[in-house]
């Protein structure tokens, strides 16, 4: 059965929320989660985890997320994973503001319900809506 | 023959001593007087007039030119008071004793003079008057001194209603001063509130989302046997809720880069607005009264943002008619000042005749507190129980409406409960 659990990586600076969304999204048993609260080391956390989405926060240090996205969707092995945004920005227009490369890509508002992380995760991967 | 003699020189003596009276009352006469004249009174009825030495320096005429010319004295009066003249004089020649009379007369040399003239009547043994004596006074200096003090007066009093009016709109002015730098503060607050909120956001919503995550792991791995655990876990929850409305509220304070300005119909926008809160309507057993102007020209505007405002605006209605009530919501049209009945002093940024569309959202629940009225649109000003509001959906409302260079201000309805009114500018594209 682990093998057809989605695998989601996290890159969020707040530990206790990457740690959260792995407690919360593992206890559905349909994902495996890695979460990375360095920005600067998402990219090999990425490629040595080879996630199925990233949920990526966009204003970390180091690295922002819409960097970090526009990386990703230009890394040979990581281009087609597709990014959901967790972002503590209340506005569409200040996602869009981060860089044209940011939008056009989902994202979620903090503070967001589990259920709807999930809903944006099985939309997002294709998986459809169970409950 | 002696007896006549003595009776003849007492007869002159009794003659001599009344002349001399006569003389001395007529030097008396002159003393306190300018001149004399004297009318000769036969039947009732005057028969000739002497007028007396001093009449020349007064009228400039000489006792001569009056007594050659008996309506000379007539003809001398100013023609508007002749009237008061004959009046004073038909009283005395009918036995009664006028008042003395202030009139004016035509100088010989054409000016006017102001003269006093006192009547006094004097009659024979039988009572029958005979003649009278006219005591003049020349008033031309004292009525002079009367008019430049009169004048003096009327200027003083046009100076003073002058300064009246000054001060008055010196008043007004300081008020509308007043006013603007209550405004220019409120918008310099809201200005930093939502600069700072724009900042803080960021840094609230980490640890909300945090507890909120903590939440939905909480709720299905805690200990169902205490019920309290999931009481106090949903407590913590409406506290994640209520602290997120409270920073979405600011951040629509700082929104300002955002509006999406576009040609729109009000009436669908709050037809829109009104579906979206069916449920809290029916919740507060609330009936809804819509009396929407089918003409109502469009407006340009933000649809998301101002269904905001409207929103707003229908769930504090909604929550100041806690024991149900009648949400009515009007819409019109017209020219600012002209043919709408509004309150200009509150819609003073429109210019008279501008177009204009307005509409009012009025409830028929408790009101407000006049001393509340000014601070309504303050950010986290609330009136309602802690938990109910975040004192931030009026300060949003003002700050949409702003943007769009409209206007809005509440008051409390004559028949009881609010009423808010919004003016936006009509789109004459």
């Amino acid at each position: 059965m682990e093998t057809e659990k989605k695998r989601i990586l996290v890159v969020d600076d707040e530990a206790s929320i990457t740690r959260l969304l792995k407690l919360n999204l593992e206890q559905t048993n349909e994902y495996v989660v890695r979460g990375e609260n360095d920005s600067k080391r998402a990219m090999a956390t990425a490629e040595e985890f080879q996630p199925d989405l990233i949920l990526l926060d966009v204003m970390m240090p180091g690295i922002d997320g819409g960097e970090l996205a526009s990386r990703f969707q230009e890394h040979p092995k990581l281009r087609k994973v597709p990014i959901v945004f967790l972002t503590a920005a209340a506005t569409k227009s200040e996602v869009y503001a981060r860089g044209g490369k940011v939008g056009g890509l989902p994202f979620l508002a903090k503070p967001v319900e589990i259920s709807e992380v999930v809903a944006c995760l099985r939309q997002n991967l294709g998986q459809g809506t169970k409950k | 023959m002696s007896a006549e003699i003595a009776a003849k020189s007492k007869k002159q003596t009794d003659e001599q001593a009344a002349l001399e009276s006569e003389q001395r009352y007529k030097r008396l006469l002159a003393s306190v007087t300018d001149y004399v004249y004297a009318v000769t009174v036969e039947d009732g009825r005057a028969v000739s007039t002497f007028h007396g030495p001093g009449c020349e320096a007064v009228t400039g005429y000489t006792s001569d030119e009056f007594e050659r010319d008996q309506q000379l004295w007539y003809r001398m009066i100013r023609e508007e008071d002749r009237p008061a003249v004959l009046e004073q004089a038909n009283r005395i020649l009918k036995g009664e004793e006028p008042p003395q009379l202030e009139h004016r007369i035509i100088h010989k040399n054409g000016s006017e003079r102001w003269i006093r003239n006192t009547t006094v009547p004097r009659k024979d043994a039988q009572g029958r008057l005979v003649a009278y004596d006219g005591l003049v006074y020349d008033i031309t200096e004292r009525k002079q001194a009367e008019e430049r003090l009169t004048r003096a007066h009327a200027e003083l009093a046009a100076n003073e209603e002058a300064l009246k009016r000054t001060l008055e709109e010196l008043k007004a002015a300081n008020q509308e001063l007043k006013q603007t730098q209550w405004q220019l503060i409120q918008a310099a607050r809201l200005e930093s509130v939502g600069a700072l909120a724009a900042g803080v956001a960021h840094e609230v919503k980490n640890p909300l989302q945090t507890i909120l995550m903590g939440l939905d792991y909480l709720v299905p791995n805690s200990p169902t046997e205490n019920e309290n655990v999931a009481m106090v876990l949903s407590d913590m929850r409406d506290a994640v809720t209520r602290a997120n409305s409270i920073i979405r509220g600011l951040l629509q304070l700082s929104a300002q880069s955002d509006f999406e300005m576009k040609r729109d119909d009000l009436n669908a926008l709050i037809r829109r607005a009104l579906g979206l809160v069916k449920a809290q309507v029916i919740a507060a057993k609330v009936s809804v009264t819509r009396k929407l102007d089918s003409h109502l020209p469009p407006v340009k505007m933000d649809r998301g943002k101002i269904e905001q405002v409207f929103i707003n605006l229908f769930i504090n209605a909604l929550q100041a008619m806690s024991a149900g009530g009648v949400l009515t919501v009007t819409t019109r049209a017209g020219q600012f000042g002209e043919d709408l009945k509004i309150s200009e002093s509150a819609f003073r940024q429109f210019n008279r005749g501008e177009r204009v569309v307005v509409a009012e959202v009025q409830d028929t629940g408790i009101g407000i507190a006049a001393a509340d009225l000014p601070k309504v649109f303050d950010p986290f000003f609330t009136t309602k129980p802690v938990g109910v509001g975040t004192g931030l959906g009026l300060s949003v409302v003002k700050k949409i409406v702003d943007f769009h260079g409209g206007s809005v201000d509440i008051q409390n309805a004559a028949e009881g409960g609010a009423i808010v009114t919004l003016v936006l500018k009509a789109d004459s594209d």
